[in-house]
Order: structure tokens, then C-alpha cells, then sequence
């Protein structure tokens, strides 16, 4: 008998990462079948709807909802009298769902009604009589902080007029508060009176960063429904579902574990779902009291009222350099507008700090902010978290400082970059950094300095067309960020009898394209093709815990705990097969869907028959594993010091506009982008993750815009409130600067809010280029670019708060 | 939204002005302007609801004597692929080139855009400077009975015309321009597409051997309604297009119009913005 030589089959070395992959939700979107929260309805569901205030600011001194309640379809009516245990919302627990006495804003949630149609739960809402006392607005933050001004939150006063001096410990919303200062922010290095000593040139200026807001594609919503026992589960577009999931809890006074959120498909977050809304809380009392399932939709009017927004800040900065181009401090003091309620907006000043503390070199930094309580919309988290406005101030004054020591902007940009290595005042550690790469990238592929010299000269000459160039730099967590006891995610992974992998995993998937990056990271592990992948990351019931999606963290933090997952399950699967074939384990490897031989690629076993035969032998056994990873980063300290992400991102933008003088209208012609990512995981991906980002910043910098006049929104709807449009759109040059972080997955860093951050910043530059005219204050729309060329916009200035600076 | 308590598609223009009769009636027709504002509260849908997309009399493009009828239910993305309108009227192609979106054009009409009566209105300034009239039908006894007036009469505030109750807009007329004739439109807005004017202009007229004459200057989102400019028309009438005049005539405009400040604009902006684009227009005609 002769047995014919069969040639060993050789699987080649092949790598998912930097390919480009397609998004594992786009068929589903592009055709159409993607079922979100608007698709979904349960049978005996009811629609609810809300009542906002009338008024912007008074006392609510009576609610008739008789008629309401007697209009047939309707089931509940609800207002705060009907819930009594009602527990404070919010950041700073400083509301009640459903307002109690006082309204603040035009948002205000006053009612709200179950019924069997949206259209009947509109009708009774027609039929609720408010009886309102009005009171004084307060729209001005400038007015807000003065001593003596009406206060948005008054302690309470018994019927004598008697201070009750509420004990300590109760909430805002229920003690209130002597002044309308809702947070404060203040951080210090070095010494700023030393660093002002040493500096040869001092330029102060005031900057104001205005209201914008998400525009998600989906608009908000939810279902609730309480079970026979008790349970209540929860279809909900939130961003955070474990942190929400212990608050909603709270707020219910029940026990979390009887809590289940679903996350429907999400059409868009942008930091807009990180915070519990009045909405998710009144529907959960509607639902409760009709005990009936019952599904809140926002209408796109009501998205714009009622959604959070980017934070109004009002800004002075005071900035020094050396003759040689050496920084030598930076003082800066904000007023951020709080609006009626404080979410996250108020939080900002944690990324605003370490922007002026840590991009570039800064011996010397002294920063103080005070958000504050108007009758304005409530501020909340937005990509880029207050680093849009940070990076506007301090990348206009780079600009102006190296003019006024007469350096070329590049080179005194590129003075006072760091280097990895370095340990900044804020105690941030740059284990990896390609900074300077960035600044240089972006710039000789725009031949930056060549056309900011021509720009220049080219001012004086005929036509209303005024060409200029702007670059802007930046620095963001790309390694999670150390906030909440953890900063970690769980992944549960499981692999089945052909060798197919389901990856469960905490991390949330908001449109972002995680699941795709987080399947691409397990293939890699396992030598898998990606289509070998099945994700589940939607249910609190199912999936492990994560604390949601912000600070850029998926990549980084989900992926390093898919990773481990994938890599416990790979050893375990080496040392199966290892003992089969009787080798080592380390002579073997994955890959295409079998076990090889590591330093030829021959084909020991498919891995599927591997682990059929592990399955169904004797001892039978499973391939599944969990790895929670916790990043290693700190907390900061009181004085808001330390390594607070595990990796920092960096990127330097180029912005090429035409100025039309006649018109002031500015076109933006060309971004040119680099940005250090780390390692490109999905180049497809990251590609949209940056255009999509800086087309969010051209927004913010030329035509979006918010407009609030005295408490009333004037603009809710896509017809005023102006998001760039597809002709607006610029070309794109970007490049990705790989600095193989050490501590990413696969050498990644987060990049999600990078792209939006500079382009504002960049783009008053180049208006300043351009025109020789430096603008102070956003959006850059056609009337306040025309004003500021024609000497028609005063000076902005802002004295900042702090009496004793 | 409020509801209609009848709903009524005619077939025919007589069926249609007939239900007019009572009064009480909304009429759609691209429903592009009628449905946001119905919902946002600021129109009331009255008793009837008369969509009158099924009246083939309202429809087409036609050439008549020395006239062209535009009809209402026209789409914007009709005239503009319209090779009358295209041969004769060029600057009306380029008005509903800047109309809204292209998913708006497919739908919106030309008789809903003159009825709604926008002072910012797209195809309203380039219909002032061709001196378009505007016909109505109507029944006030049992027979049909058609009427027409000129454009230029037809607007009496934002959303009002003089339309009555009883009347349909059936179409608008306008002459076929002579030799030499020019005619301009520029619109202004924070965006290329999809948006509201800051201000309008259109100028039409002959040019002859360098000398504008008929002069016909309207402005948009400047007053009220769409407007005629007289005193900028007196001032270009019969001139040279020289710098001088040039530069008289944009400050004439400027200070000819009486603009508002709303959420798009302040009216110093838009006074400006009309002195910087007539001056650009008529420096272009100057060129040209």
C-alpha cells in the first residue's frame, strides 16, 4: 500500500489591523432596516408626551389637568403633585423631573400624559391649565455672579418670610442656594506672578464660545415597562446603561437589580445621552402609574428645546512668552453659562485644564472657572468636552504671541511641543507622543508656511476674495479617563463548535463603529476571519459592565478587555491542542480558522474539529472566557493633579479658507489633519471617525448656532439653526501619525472627539491670515466676520470674576 | 397639527374654484411650506382641505402669443429643466438653482411659493423683474370667471396677498423679453443650499450700446414682501453703467430699503448687504 505525499497546507501570515474594514451596522443602515427606538413597539404600549413651561422663569401657582384626565385614550396625567416621592436629578441634583413650585426654562417639564395615541396625548396636553407668576429672567451669566442678583435656586423661606435653614446633606433642588454659582473650578502650577516676571511679551484677551447642540439624526427616546413582578426594562439610547442603570434605581427608590436596560440601535450620541434627562425619569413614572408599557418620542422641535447643549463659555486669557519663543505662563479665568439645571457642561473645566496646563510646555498655570445658573438651556457633554473652546483661546493666542515676537508661528509652535518622556505640571505622563510629528505633517502637507507669507502680502491687493491659512494643535485623553471608581470594561467571549466567536462585551455602540474595531481586535487574537464574529453589547442583562461611552475610551479600554478575553481563550486553546499533538505550546499559533505550526504556517487541525473534539469527549469542556481590564491610569488629586488617561492623543490641524469681504462670508476650502492615533485599527473607520469630526468643528466654527435671547430659544429647527451642508464641505488631507502607544490595543489611542477640536481655532487664524482681522467669538457667520473687517465689532473683554486676581 | 374635517381632491379647475366657494377651505398643493407651518402652529388647516394636484389646468408650460404661462403646480425642478424657461427666462432657472433642496424642488410649486407670500421667497424676485402677472380663477355665479394682475400688486404682507377666499392661483404670465434684454439674481445666505435669504436682488432690463433702460430692480427679505426698487430704478434708468454710477446707484439701494433685524440678520447688515451686491451685480452687467 503506498500512500500518496500529500503537500502540508500552509495558511500565510495575514493581519486585520489597518485594513479597512466596513462597518459590521451598514448594511442594515444603508438599506433601511435598522430598527431604533422609533421602530420598536410593544403591544399595550402607550405614548407619552410632556408639557413644557409657558414661561421661562416663574412660580407654577396652579395645575388643572381635570380636563386632560377626562379626555377619552388618556390614562395618566401626571405633574409633581402626583409623584411624592419624586427624588432630584441631575449632576448636581439640583431638579425634580417634573418641576415643583418654580419653573427656570423653557424646557421646563411641567405634565405629562399617558394615552393610547401620540395625537390624544397631545390633545390633553392642549387641555392642562397652568396658572404662572412670573419672575425676573436672568439670562446674562455677567449678571448671574453679580452679589445681589435674583437667584435661580432660592433657599426656601417658610410663609413668614423666615429662612428654614433645611439641613445640610439635602439637595439643591431642595435646600437651594445662596448664590447662583453652581461649581467652581480653580488649578494651579508653578507661579504665575514669577512666570509674568519672566516674560517679555504679555497679551491678554476675552473669547466667547457660544451655544450649539448635537443634532443627532435619532431623536430621543425611550420605552419603559414594569413587569408583573415588579421588574422594569428599559429600551434606552443612554450611553452610560450601567452608571444609569444604579440611577435610575435612585431615582425610582428600587433595587437596581431589578433594572434592565436594552439599548436599541442609537442614531447618534456625541456625549448627548451621558446624563439622565427628566424625560427618561417622567416616562418611567408614566409607565409606572399606567402600568402599561409606555414610549416617549421627542419631536425634532422638542430635541432642540429639551436636549442638552455644547457650554457657553465666556473666557480671559492672559499669556506671556520669552523674545526666544519660551512660554512662560498662562492665566485663565471662565464664566461658563450653567444654564437652569447643571449636567455635565459644568464640567468641562476637567479637559479645559489640562489643555492650558499641558499642550505645550507651560511652567507656569493659573486657571479658575465659575459655571453659573441663568434661566438659559442647560448645558450638558458634547465630543470634544469643553476642548473646542479651550483650544480656540490658546491656539489663537499662539498665534499672536509668536507675531508679536516676530517667530514664525510653526517654529514657536514646535519650541514648545513636547516630546514623549515628558511629565507635564498637571501631572500628565506622555508615554507616547507624536506631537511634533503631528505639527509637522499637517503643515508641510499643506506648504503652511509658504502660503501663510503670501496670504500676508496678498491682503493689500484688488478683489473681495481674501485667501488664508490657520493651524491649530491639540491634546486629549485617548486612554480613558480616570473619573469614576473605575475606568475599566468587562468582555465575556464564547466560542462555539465551528469555531465562531460571540463577543459580549460592556462597551456601548453608539453609531461610533466599536463593534466592528472590537471584532477586528478578538480575529486578530484568534486567527479568525471577521466574519466569524457575533457581538452582543446591548443588554445590562447580558453584557458585563463598562462605564460607558465617552473621553474617546472604546478603543482603547474595551479593546484592551477584548483582547484579554480573546488571548485567555487562545491559550487555553494552544495548550488543548498542544497536549493533542504532543508539542509545545508556544510552537503553535492561530490563524485562518486553524491551529498551525507557528514557524512554518503548516495546518495542525481546523479549529473548528479542535473544538468538537473538546466539547464532546469525556471531560467535555468550552471555550469561554471573561477579562475585565482597568486601565492604568490614577485619579487626580484635590488639586486635580495627576495621570489621569493611560494614553494622550494628539493632532495638529490646517485650515485653508476664502475670505469674500463684500459678504463676510467665509468658505472653508481645505483641512489638512494629522493626527496620532496610536496605530490605525479600521483605516475605513478612522477615516470617518476624523472627516465626520472635523466637519462637526467646521459647524461649531462657521454656521451653527443656537440662538437664545432672554431664556427663549429662537431657532429650534433645521431651518435656522444652520449644520454644514454637503456643498460646505472642504477637502480633506489626513494623515495618521502611528506612535504605537504601549499600553493600547495593538498600539491604538482614542481618537473619537480628536477631529473636532482644533477647526475652530484653526479657522480664526486663517480668517486672521486672510484679513489681518482676529476674531474673538463664534460662530464666524457672514454678518459678525463682515462687522469685525469693518471695525464695527468692539473689543471684547471680560473681567473675570475673581475679585483678588 | 390640526385637522381637516373634509378632504377634497378636484379633478378639474371648476370643481376646484366651485369648493372654494365657501370660503373655509386650505389648499395644498406641494405641501412643502403648508405642512411645517401647519405643524408648528403658525397656520390653522381650515373645515376643508382641497389638495389640488389632480387639476390638469394647472399645470404645464406653455407658449401663448408673446407670452409664456407658467402653470401653479409647476414644480421648481420643472422650470428649471423647462427649455422655454431656459431659453427666455435664464434668470429664473438660476433663482430655483438656489431654491431650498432638490428634494424640495421635486415637490414644491411655483404657485404654492407665490402664495405663501415670503418676502424672502426664491422665484418671487426674478418673477417681479420679468414684470410677471399672476392669473386667478374663481365662481361667483355658476360660471368660471379668470382674472389677472401684475405681480408687483399681488403681495400685501408676509403670508398675505391679495388673493381673496374664493380665489385660485392658477398660474403666472410672462412676456417674452425683447432683444438685449438682461436680467440678474443673486441670494445671499450663511449657506449654498437649504437656506433662507439674508437678502435677495434681482435687476433686469435692456442693455443697449451701454445704456440700461426699462431698469427693473426688486429686493428680497428686505421689507415685507418681495419689493420693486422705484428710486433704484429711477437712478439706473437710461445710464451709463460707469463706476460713478455704479456706486450712486448701491447707495440708493441701500438707502431705499427699510430691512428688519430678525434671527438671520440685523437690518444694518442686510442695508449693507444690498449696497455690496447691487454694486457687484451691476459691475458684472458693466463687464459682461
Amino acid at each position: 500500500m503506498s500512500v500518496a505525499e500529500k503537500k502540508p497546507r500552509v495558511i500565510e501570515p495575514d493581519s486585520l489591523i489597518g485594513k479597512r474594514i466596513p462597518k459590521m451596522d451598514a448594511p442594515e443602515k444603508a438599506s433601511g432596516r435598522t430598527r431604533y427606538i422609533h421602530d420598536i413597539n410593544l403591544s399595550g404600549q402607550l405614548y407619552g408626551r410632556i408639557l413644557r413651561s409657558a414661561r421661562i422663569h416663574a412660580l407654577i401657582k396652579s395645575i388643572d389637568t381635570s380636563a386632560a384626565r377626562a379626555l377619552p385614550g388618556v390614562h395618566v396625567v401626571i405633574t409633581a403633585a402626583d409623584i411624592p416621592d419624586q427624588r432630584p436629578i441631575g449632576v448636581a441634583r439640583d431638579h425634580f423631573p417634573l418641576k415643583v413650585g418654580r419653573v427656570r426654562s423653557q424646557r421646563d417639564e411641567i405634565a405629562a400624559v399617558a394615552a393610547e395615541s401620540e395625537e390624544i396625548a397631545e390633545a390633553a396636553l392642549k387641555l392642562i391649565r397652568v396658572v404662572y407668576e412670573d419672575l425676573p429672567v436672568i439670562s446674562d451669566p455677567e449678571e448671574a455672579i453679580k452679589p445681589g442678583a435674583a437667584l435661580i435656586h432660592p433657599e426656601p423661606h417658610g410663609a413668614d418670610g423666615t429662612h428654614l435653614h433645611l439641613k445640610q446633606g439635602t439637595s439643591i433642588a431642595h435646600k437651594g442656594k445662596p448664590d447662583n454659582i453652581a461649581m467652581t473650578f480653580d488649578y494651579v502650577h508653578g507661579d504665575v506672578i514669577q512666570g509674568e516676571a519672566e516674560s517679555d511679551v504679555v497679551i491678554e484677551d476675552t473669547f466667547r464660545l457660544h451655544y450649539v447642540t448635537h443634532c443627532c439624526m435619532g431623536v430621543s427616546g425611550m420605552i419603559a415597562e414594569f413587569d408583573a413582578s415588579g421588574n422594569l426594562l428599559m429600551y434606552s439610547n443612554t450611553q452610560v446603561p450601567f452608571l444609569h442603570k444604579r440611577e435610575f434605581a435612585e431615582y425610582l427608590n428600587m433595587d437596581p437589580a431589578r433594572i434592565r436596560i436594552i439599548q436599541p440601535p442609537i442614531g447618534g450620541g456625541f456625549g448627548s445621552k451621558l446624563d439622565i434627562y427628566p424625560f427618561e425619569v417622567i416616562c418611567l413614572y408614566l409607565a409606572r402609574a399606567a402600568k402599561r408599557p409606555v414610549k416617549m418620542l421627542f419631536t425634532r422641535e422638542e430635541e432642540f428645546l429639551a436636549s442638552p447643549t455644547r457650554q457657553p463659555v465666556l473666557l480671559t486669557l492672559r499669556s506671556g512668552c520669552k523674545k526666544d519663543g519660551t512660554l512662560t505662563f498662562r492665566q485663565v479665568h471662565t464664566l461658563h453659562d450653567n444654564g437652569a439645571y447643571t449636567s455635565w457642561g459644568a464640567t468641562t473645566p476637567f479637559v479645559m485644564m489640562q489643555t492650558f496646563s499641558s499642550l505645550y510646555r507651560v511652567p507656569h498655570c493659573d486657571y479658575h472657572t465659575a459655571a453659573v445658573y441663568t434661566n438659559n438651556p442647560y448645558a450638558g457633554s458634547f465630543r470634544g468636552y469643553g476642548n473646542l473652546q479651550a483650544t480656540f483661546a490658546i491656539e489663537q493666542h499662539m498665534d499672536m504671541l509668536a507675531e508679536r515676537i516676530g517667530m514664525d508661528s510653526l517654529a514657536f509652535r514646535l519650541k514648545n511641543a513636547q516630546d514623549s518622556g515628558e511629565t507635564t505640571g498637571q501631572g500628565m505622563v506622555f508615554k507616547s507622543c507624536g506631537f511634533k510629528d503631528c505639527i509637522n505633517t499637517a503643515a508641510q502637507r499643506s506648504d503652511y508656511t509658504r502660503k501663510f507669507k503670501e496670504n500676508e502680502v496678498n491682503r493689500s491687493r484688488p478683489g473681495n476674495i481674501r485667501r488664508g491659512i490657520g493651524m491649530a494643535s491639540m491634546l486629549h485623553v485617548g486612554g480613558g479617563a480616570k473619573i469614576y471608581p473605575s475606568d475599566g470594561c468587562g468582555t465575556i467571549l464564547k466560542m462555539d463548535d465551528f469555531a465562531n466567536v460571540t463577543l459580549i462585551t460592556g462597551a456601548s455602540e453608539i453609531g461610533q463603529g466599536s463593534e466592528t474595531v472590537l471584532s477586528q481586535l478578538v480575529c486578530e487574537e484568534l486567527g479568525l476571519p471577521i466574519s466569524a464574529i457575533t457581538v452582543v453589547n446591548n443588554d445590562t442583562a447580558i453584557t458585563p459592565w463598562d462605564v460607558g461611552v465617552h473621553a474617546s475610551r472604546t478603543t482603547f479600554i474595551a479593546g484592551n478587555s477584548a483582547i484579554g478575553a480573546a488571548k485567555k481563550a487562545k491559550t487555553k486553546i494552544l495548550a488543548v491542542a498542544a497536549k493533542k499533538y504532543e508539542c509545545a505550546e508556544s510552537d503553535l499559533d492561530l490563524r485562518g480558522g486553524f491551529v498551525i505550526k507557528a514557524s512554518s504556517g503548516e495546518v495542525v487541525v481546523e479549529l473548528s474539529k479542535l473544538l468538537r473534539n473538546l466539547h464532546f469527549q469525556d471531560k467535555a469542556e468550552l471555550v469561554m472566557t471573561t477579562f475585565y481590564y482597568e486601565p492604568p491610569s490614577v485619579h487626580q488629586d484635590k488639586g486635580f493633579k495627576g495621570d489621569v488617561s493611560a494614553a494622550y492623543a494628539w493632532g495638529a490641524q490646517v485650515v485653508e479658507v476664502e475670505v469674500d469681504t463684500d459678504t463676510g462670508r467665509v468658505r472653508m476650502t481645505k483641512v489638512t489633519g494629522a493626527h496620532d492615533v496610536g496605530r490605525v485599527l479600521n483605516r475605513l473607520g478612522i477615516e470617518g471617525q476624523i472627516e465626520g469630526g472635523v466637519v462637526m468643528g467646521q459647524g461649531y466654527a462657521l454656521t451653527e448656532e443656537l440662538l437664545i435671547e432672554n431664556g427663549v430659544m429662537k431657532n429650534p429647527n433645521f431651518r435656522d439653526y444652520k449644520l454644514v451642508t454637503a456643498p460646505e464641505i472642504p477637502e480633506m488631507d489626513i494623515s495618521f501619525i502611528e506612535s504605537m502607544d504601549g499600553e493600547g490595543p495593538q498600539g491604538a489611542k482614542g481618537v473619537g472627539e480628536a477631529p473636532a477640536i482644533c477647526v475652530a481655532a484653526a479657522t480664526a487664524n486663517a480668517i486672521c491670515n486672510a484679513t489681518g482681522v482676529r476674531m474673538f467669538e463664534l460662530p464666524f457667520t457672514p454678518e459678525k466676520v463682515y462687522r469685525a473687517l469693518h471695525g464695527q465689532t468692539p473689543k471684547l473683554y471680560w473681567k473675570p470674576w475673581r475679585a483678588d486676581q | 397639527m390640526t385637522e381637516p374635517k373634509h378632504y377634497f381632491a378636484p379633478t378639474s379647475l371648476d370643481q376646484a374654484v366651485e369648493c372654494l366657494k365657501d370660503g373655509d377651505v386650505t389648499i395644498l398643493a406641494g405641501g412643502t411650506d403648508l405642512t411645517p407651518q401647519s405643524q408648528s402652529g403658525k397656520l390653522r388647516i381650515k373645515q376643508t382641505l382641497m389638495n389640488i394636484r389632480r387639476v390638469p389646468e394647472l399645470t404645464g408650460i406653455t407658449l401663448e402669443g408673446d407670452e409664456i404661462r407658467i402653470g401653479a403646480l409647476t414644480t421648481i425642478t420643472e422650470i428649471m429643466e423647462n427649455a422655454l424657461v431656459k431659453q427666455h427666462f435664464p434668470v429664473l432657472v438660476e433663482a430655483c438653482d438656489h431654491f431650498a433642496s432638490d428634494q424640495i424642488r421635486n415637490v414644491a410649486t411655483l404657485g404654492g411659493n407665490i402664495c405663501n407670500a415670503s418676502p424672502a421667497g426664491d422665484t418671487l424676485i426674478p418673477l417681479l423683474v420679468l414684470d410677471a402677472s399672476v392669473e386667478l380663477a374663481s365662481m361667483p355665479e355658476a360660471t368660471l370667471y379668470r382674472h389677472s394682475m401684475p405681480l408687483s400688486t399681488f403681495f400685501v404682507g408676509p403670508g398675505k396677498t391679495r388673493r381673496s377666499l374664493c380665489e385660485l392661483v392658477t398660474g403666472v404670465r410672462i412676456r417674452v423679453p425683447g432683444p438685449n434684454h438682461i436680467a440678474h439674481f443673486h441670494k445671499l445666505g450663511t449657506r449654498p443650499a437649504l437656506d433662507i435669504s439674508t437678502i435677495s436682488i434681482g435687476i433686469a432690463g435692456t442693455l443697449k450700446e451701454g445704456i440700461l433702460s426699462n431698469v427693473r430692480v426688486a429686493f428680497g427679505a428686505v421689507a415685507p414682501t418681495p419689493v420693486r426698487a422705484s428710486q433704484t430704478e429711477k437712478a439706473l434708468e437710461g445710464q451709463r453703467l460707469d463706476a460713478v454710477t455704479i456706486g450712486k446707484v448701491a447707495g440708493i439701494a441701500r438707502d431705499e430699503v427699510k430691512p428688519i433685524d430678525d434671527v438671520r440678520a440685523t437690518a444694518w447688515y442686510r442695508k449693507e448687504m444690498i449696497h455690496n451686491i447691487t454694486k457687484r451685480m451691476l459691475s458684472h452687467v458693466a463687464q459682461a
